[in-house]
């Protein structure tokens, strides 16, 4: 769809290949696997934890212009919703073809009903969304 | 990487400094290397997944 997806952990690119090549489960995963074991990079966006020298979950949605538009960090526990993720881009995506239009809390795809920021929307949100 | 005045905790909203890491490309087989200012120059959205280790779990 247009992006780049990058993992990164602070494990070496040798770890990824090795990775890569033992786990089933990573077999169509065919995007470059990033490697900060200086964690400069993860703590640039703040997911580097001093404790464990590893990152937290975290998920960043970046435009082509360098600015991050999104943000989702989650504990070592809990996994993070690709649906969502992908649900995020897309509204993305249609955001930076539509300036003047917003996305409301249930839009889920290209197609579905966005809000146009006016004097007529003043109070009037739920009608507009009807 | 990056001079104190960039570094760190980004938030939304926020310019990322042009970064670049060593990574391993499945679809090449081989070891490469990104970089945010190539990407930008190509147009792409960039979508960084940061997760705590290779061969664990979730």
């Amino acid at each position: 769809m247009g992006a780049e997806v990058i993992t990164v952990s602070t494990d070496t690119q040798f770890v990824h290949l090795a990775w890569h090549r033992d786990e089933k489960m990573l077999e169509k995963v065919k995007y470059p696997m990033g490697a900060d074991p200086t964690g400069d990079v993860s703590m640039l966006f703040g997911v580097y934890d001093e404790n464990t020298g590893l990152d937290l979950r975290g998920t960043f949605i970046i435009n082509p212009q360098g600015t991050i538009l999104n943000s989702e960090v989650n504990f070592y526990n809990m996994g993070r919703n690709i649906d969502e993720l992908m649900r995020k881009f897309k509204a993305n995506l249609h955001l930076s073809k539509h300036e003047n239009e917003g996305c409301p809390a249930k839009w889920k795809e290209e197609g579905d009903k966005t809000l146009k920021p006016s004097p007529d929307l003043v109070g009037r949100v739920y009608e507009a969304l009807q | 990487m990056f001079k104190e005045e960039v570094c760190c905790n980004l938030g939304v909203g926020q310019q990322v400094p042009d970064f670049e890491l060593d990574t391993y490309d499945p679809s090449k087989g081989n070891f490469g290397k990104v970089s945010l200012k190539k990407l930008k120059k190509a147009g792409k959205w960039t979508i960084l997944f940061f997760y705590p280790a290779d061969f664990t779990f979730v």
